[in-house]
This record gives C-alpha cells, structure tokens and sequence, in this order.
C-alpha cells in the first residue's frame, strides 16, 4: 500500500477526489480504495505501462523550441478524474446556453449589430478588434451558427463551483486526448471499470460528422467534408489526423484545394477534380485566404471566403467566429445570455476587470500582486502574469504593459483552483487542473459527457498548458453523488 | 483519394523497393567477389553504374574503392540510391500518408529508418555488411507483406503497387543493361568465371532459383536477357511488371494516357527477339526501352498528381 494516501490533504483548496479530512468522496471512492490496495511498486508498473501505452499509441505532440520542433510523448497521469453525473448535467446545460448566445451575438454583429446599438455590449471594442473580420459582414451562415466547435475551459474554486475561464471559438484543440486518455486508461486500470458506469466519449467523431454534415450546401447522403490542416508541422497536427481518420473525411493541405469558376471549392484528387462540400478548418482565420485576409498565407486557399459567401461551401467554424473569442468580449457573455435568450446564465464566469475601464484599471493597477493579468488575444498560457507568484519586475512590467494598451488587457482575481490525487515522483499529491469539454452546434447541439482535464504537474503551479509542462487525465463523468 | 496522397504513396512504394534492390545489389557483389579471383572481378563502380550515381559518386569520392563505394550505397544519405536516402524519404512518405496505411505500416517504416540510421555507419566494412543487408531486406520484404495481406484494394493499392513494379522493372532492366556490358567486356582469359558473374546477377534481382526452375542451371546472356525482360510466371520480370502496372492503372479514371505509354513499352517489349542481339544492340534497346519508362512515369504524374485548377 502507498502511503502518501494516509497523509494526502489538499490545504486551502476543494478536493475533487478527497474531502478536507483525507476520505475518498462518495462519487470516487471505489476508485481510490483500489489505488490505495495497490503496493507502490503495483503503482509504478502502472505509470510504466501508461507511457508504454502513449508510445506504442503514437499519441504525441509538437512543441516548438528554438532548436526545431520535437515531437513529445502525450504527458498523462494515469489516475482519472471523477465528476458525477449530476454536477455534470447542470454545468453541460449551462455551456449549451452559453454557446447558443455566443453564436447570437457573432451573427448579430455580422448583420443587424442590434446589441451594439442598445449600448449592452460597447461598439468600439468589437467593431475595432483585429478580430472583427470585414469581409464577413452580412453573411448568414446555415442555422445562424458560426461557431460549430468550441472549447470552454472550466474551473472549478475553493468551493467547487463551476466556472467559465474563456470560451475558445477558433481553432480548439484537445478533444483527441481526451480520447486517447480514454483508451490508455482502460488499457492501464482496466479493474476500476467494472464497478463504475462512466459515460463514454468515443462518438465524438461521428458527433463531429452529424455537425458538419448539417451545414452541406448540397442534400447529399454523404456530403464531401475535408478537415484543413496548416500540415504536419502543427503542434496538432496529430489530431488533424485522427479527427479526419475519425470521420472518414480527407485531410487536405491548402495546395490541395482551389477554387473553380463557379466559385466552387474542389480537392485535387485522382479521379480529378473533386468537389468539397464542408471545410473543417484547422488553420487559423487569417490565413484560410490570402485574397481576403494575410496576402503572405502560403496554407491558405485563394477564393475560398468568395465561395464561402456565395453558400457553395461550408466552413466551421465560420471566418469571423474569433470575433467573440476575445478576453474583453468574455467579460460580457452573462450580459448576451439575458439579451439574447432572455435567460438566467447557468454557469458563472470569473469576475473579470477591463483595463479600458478606468475604474477597473485603477484597481488593477494597485493590485498586481493578487490579480492574474491576461493579454485579450493569446492563447496557450502566453502572455499571462500571475500576480502572487510573480516578481516585482515583472509587475512593473506589465503596468507598464496595461498603461499603454490598456484595451489588450483584462485582470481576474487569482483562483483556488480545485485538485485531484495525482501520482508525481513515487507518491501521491494533490495537483491543480481545469477542464476543457467541447461543445458543438449546429443544427442540433451537444457537449461532450467530460472533457480534457489539463493537470499543473508542478507543485502549487496554476499552469496547466501541455506547451509549459503541464499534463492531462482521463475524465469520468459517473453516475451518483458527490 | 488526393493527388498530393496519391503521389507520396507511389514514391513511398518506388523508395521501399529502392531499399531492397540496393541492399540485393550489394549484397549479391559481396558474395560474388568473394568466389573470384583477384583480378577477375568486375570494378566496384559496376554498383555505381547500375544505380546511376556517378556524377554524385565522383563529386563526393576520389577514388574507386570498395570502401568509397560501400560507404556511398550504405551510409551515405545523400545519393538518391543508397539506403539512408531511400528509406529516409520513404519514410517521410508515409508519415504524411498514414492514416490511409494499415496501421503498423507507419510503425514498420519508421523502425526500419531508425534501424538503418543506428547500425548503417557500422555496416560499410565487410564483418557486419552481410547482416545489415539481410536485415534490410527482410525488413523491406515485411513491410510489403503487410501491404499485400492487409490493405484494401482501392486507389492507395494501386498507387503503391504501380510504384513498387515500375521501380522494380527499371532496376532490371539497368542491371542488365550494366551487367551485360561488363561482363561481354571481358576478355577471353577470364571467361571462366562468366556463370559466376551471371548467377550474381540473378541473384541480386532475386530471380536465382526461378530462373533455375524454369530455365535450368545453365546461364548465359540470351537467357538470361530473356528470363528477366519476358518471363510471364516471374513476380520481377519486366514484363510481368508492366502486367501489373496496366493492370492497375486501367482501374483508375484518367486512364488514356498512362495506358498508352504502358502500350508502347510493352510493344517495344515484344520486339526483343530471342535471336543473337550484339551488345551495342542490346544496349541501345536498353537505352530506349529507359526511356519509355521515363515517359510512363511522367504520363502517370501528370494524370494524377498534377491535377489543374479547372
């Protein structure tokens, strides 16, 4: 038996496995007794057979470093999260709701822009954002959807309570660890699943079909979709892969597709042109079309936003969805929620201060050392400061920072972010995480039951993000209580 | 299927073969100078020649060597031919193409690049080459097997078997073409060793004990020139190679073109007479049958890789 159990408390923070008095909670307790019955040499076979698993698996990502990129082993803790079903389906519904305004406001704001013009949301800062895309007004795609996938990452405070982070409409990435992190713990734990019912989660390929199927120009039984990768040199390009596999879609390269005289968008293929009902790209907004947006795109594909606007091809998520993937915007989704569908939110977001305000700015600035400080418009983990942990150089620095582009800048509280047993260095600890379920819309929509749990594997580290070492858990969604 | 997957499947297959056929090579010219003489043996650069790696050979090497020569078709990684460079790109091949492979293809590939990249260095002298080669071979002969018994037959089969044929069909017909040469060449005093010389060749287009079976033990060159362009039984004869190839290419759109270059090779192909050619005839008729080759793959680029913006 492992000993680190008996001692294992999580001070000051909610315990999603374990309760302030060191008991398994109800939900994870046939769980953590087996772990606790196994001898610590039984644990570490376990963790051995869990990085065998990713290697024979293949399961890796990118990182980008200065010496070239590397293809990493997938970082994976082998003892899974365990969320019930219950708190599950209150916080599904809520992201639900929240993509459903989402995809209200980005269509109002490429059409009628009411929300601006009844003061709710302030037209200068959508209307003056990078990510407002011009060439996208007035365009009405299928079912008034513009973000068909989204990515919301979760945290859960002191007390347990769920909350929105941020919303990410682009290019989320993740759903094909979650996956993966499935299958490798049922190859590594595989006893722990006869005495649970979790939810499963391998459907999210054909989740992701009936999606994108929907939104085919053309009534055809099996619509021509591609997923578009910028290609193997992505750091995700692995689940460009396995989503196109997934689905039995063609991943394309930008050199694979053009744009014929009828505005239609073909994929080179052997039997000659063929044409391409729905795109899911993976590449970023700006670089999809070097006619409409970065003349430099080398991956993009000439004509496609004309044909895009014509309704000849689908894309998801839309050009222009990134319009409402903006740490300013986040600020006021509770705001859309009432506005658009006349609805309580059912999920909280973090307090959020807006530099631009001055009055959030003042407090902002005198109160670096406790706020963590966000740039609008990175993703990743870059460009954060966390104030406590932070030097008082580096505070000064983005003082600085925020004075001068007060606009690119938001601040919230520093969380307490809950934890979950984890197995680091022989024994185990209590480790920080968040969560990033999927969501997808379009004539109909759906969550995933659970997520990609992101784990900070440093001791009290907050940063969860697999590019700064952070790493993943398989998520159970299990019928019962907490 | 994507032109752009398409051809890296056909050049996946067309490297795969060029592993194994210069590994057959070399292994074969290994075995063969052992039985010889000193003196009796054909130059080391008879390798060079038949894999058209001269002008690489000489800017790299001064001198003609058996450790110049080994080094460039082991351990060099940069002449198309040798078996770094051909493993090595068809490795990139299939690490873009993976997900239309069987699954342990990629997995296969991969091992057998790491493997060359680890042990080539240390297989150029003459203690380790044998079984670095025989490694090579067998890995290249799995990897095809799994292909063979495992992969759907859709438009990734056919690219990947036309590739695998018409580099095995060039291969042959360039190492009789050189082997032919040097071994006429000779003079008198040596011509002993001549069915040694012809059994090497076999050998190295692993057609030995066909060739036996079907012909008997008996080599000389008409029969051999024969059994290796017209054989209609053997997997690598020329001739069944352009078989396989109109076979497949017949089942893909777009088809007129490469079918008609097929059409003139095989015609030239008919023309080789079982008659006494001279070498210069022979040679010529080499010489131009290349060149229908060259024509073919073209035709094929152009069908379906390099498919215009309508």
């Amino acid at each position: 038996m492992e000993e680190s159990w008996k001692t294992y408390r999580s001070e000051g923070f909610f315990d999603e496995s374990m309760t302030p008095r060191g008991n398994p909670r109800a939900a994870a307790n046939q769980a953590i007794k087996f772990l606790h019955s196994l001898a610590p040499d039984e644990l570490a076979s376990r963790r051995v057979a869990a990085e065998l698993a990713i290697k024979e698996m293949g399961i890796s990502f990118t990182v980008y470093t200065e010496g070239g990129n590397i293809d990493r082993a997938w970082p994976f803790d082998f003892i899974p999260r365990i969320i019930t079903s219950r708190e599950w389906s209150q916080l599904s519904l809520g992201l639900l709701q929240r993509m459903r305004a989402l995809n209200c406001f980005i269509d109002d704001i490429y059409n009628e822009q009411k929300i601006l013009a009844d003061g709710i949301v302030p037209a200068e800062i959508v209307l003056d954002s990078n990510n407002y895309l011009e060439p996208c007004a007035g365009v009405k795609p299928a079912f008034g959807v513009w973000a068909h996938v989204c990515g919301s990452d979760i945290v859960r405070d002191h007390k347990g309570q769920f909350f929105v982070l941020e919303d990410n409409l682009r290019v989320p990435s993740g759903v094909s660890y979650m996956i993966e992190n499935r299958e490798i713990t049922k190859r590594v734990l595989p006893e722990l699943f006869e005495n649970y019912s979790i939810l499963p989660l391998d459907d999210y390929p054909l989740k992701l079909y009936q999606t994108l199927a929907a939104l085919s120009p053309r009534a055809r039984r099996r619509p021509n979709i591609v997923v578009l990768t910028p290609g193997i040199y992505n750091a995700a390009y692995f689940e460009h892969a396995y989503l196109a596999h997934g689905m039995g879609a063609e991943l394309v390269e930008g050199s694979d597709l053009f744009v014929g005289e009828d505005d239609c968008v073909f994929m080179r293929s052997v039997d000659g042109p063929t044409r391409v009902d729905v795109i899911y790209r993976r590449i970023n907004e700006d670089f999809m079309d070097p006619e409409a947006f970065r003349e430099d795109s080398v991956v993009g594909v000439p004509g496609l936003i004309r044909s895009w606007k014509a309704g000849r091809v689908a894309i998801a998520n839309a050009p222009g969805a990134g319009v409402a993937d903006d740490k300013v915007i986040y600020a006021f989704v509770p705001d859309m929620i009432q506005y658009y569908l006349k609805e309580k939110p059912l999920v909280k977001n973090v307090p959020t201060y807006l530099c631009m305000r001055e009055k959030d700015r003042d407090y902002v600035l005198s109160n670096l050392d406790k706020l963590v400080v966000k740039p609008a418009n990175e993703s990743g983990g870059y460009g954060i400061m966390v104030g406590p942990h932070s030097t008082k150089e580096t505070h000064k620095k983005f003082a600085r920072l925020i004075e001068k582009n007060p606009r690119n800048y938001i601040a919230q509280p520093t969380l307490s972010l809950s934890t979950a047993p984890t197995y680091v260095d022989g024994s185990i600890q209590p480790r920080h995480l968040d969560l990033r379920p999927f969501i997808l819309q379009s004539k109909d929509s759906w969550v995933t039951p659970g997520g990609l749990t992101r784990v900070a594997l440093q001791k009290g580290s907050l940063v969860v993000n697999s590019s700064q070492g952070g790493g993943s858990k398989d998520t159970w969604i299990v019928e019962g209580d907490a | 299927m994507l032109s752009r997957v398409a051809e890296r499947l056909y050049w996946m297959s067309r490297y795969l073969e060029r592993t194994e056929d210069t590994a057959r090579i070399v292994s074969a010219y290994n075995h063969l100078i052992m039985d010889l003489p000193k003196g009796a043996e054909p130059g080391w650069d008879i390798m060079v020649q038949i894999l058209d790696a001269e002008p690489y050979f000489h800017q790299r090497f001064r001198s003609v060597n058996e450790q110049n020569v080994l080094k460039l078709l082991v351990a060099d990684d940069g002449a198309s031919c040798s078996i770094p460079y051909s493993i090595e790109a068809a490795r990139e091949n299939v690490r873009t193409t993976r997900d239309v492979l069987p699954e342990e293809t990629w997995e296969l590939v991969n091992e057998l690049s790491l493997f060359v990249r680890e042990v080539a260095p240390n297989s150029v002298g003459r203690r380790n080459r044998h079984a670095f080669l025989a490694e090579v071979i067998s890995r290249c002969q799995t990897i095809n097997g799994l292909m063979a018994s495992t992969l759907t037959r859709d438009h990734a089969y056919s690219f990947i078997k036309v590739g695998r044929l018409l580099e095995c069909a060039d291969m042959a017909t360039r190492m009789v073409d050189v082997g032919a040469g040097d071994i006429m060449d000779r003079d008198g005093s040596t011509s002993a060793f001549d069915p040694l010389l012809w059994g090497a060749m076999l050998q190295a287009l692993s057609a030995g004990s066909a060739y036996r079976r079907q012909v008997g033990p008996l080599v000389d060159r008409n029969a051999v020139v024969n059994f290796v362009f017209l054989d209609t039984a053997f997997p690598r004869s020329v001739k069944f190679c352009m078989q396989g190839i109109g076979q497949e290419l017949g089942r893909l759109t777009n088809h007129e073109e490469p079918l008609r270059a097929v059409g003139r090779v095989w015609r030239r192909l008919n023309r080789l007479t079982k008659e006494d050619m001279t070498q210069a005839e022979l040679h010529a008729f080499i010489d131009d049958f290349q060149q229908q080759l060259n024509q073919l793959h073209a035709a094929i680029e152009e069908a379906w890789f390099r498919v215009a913006s309508a």
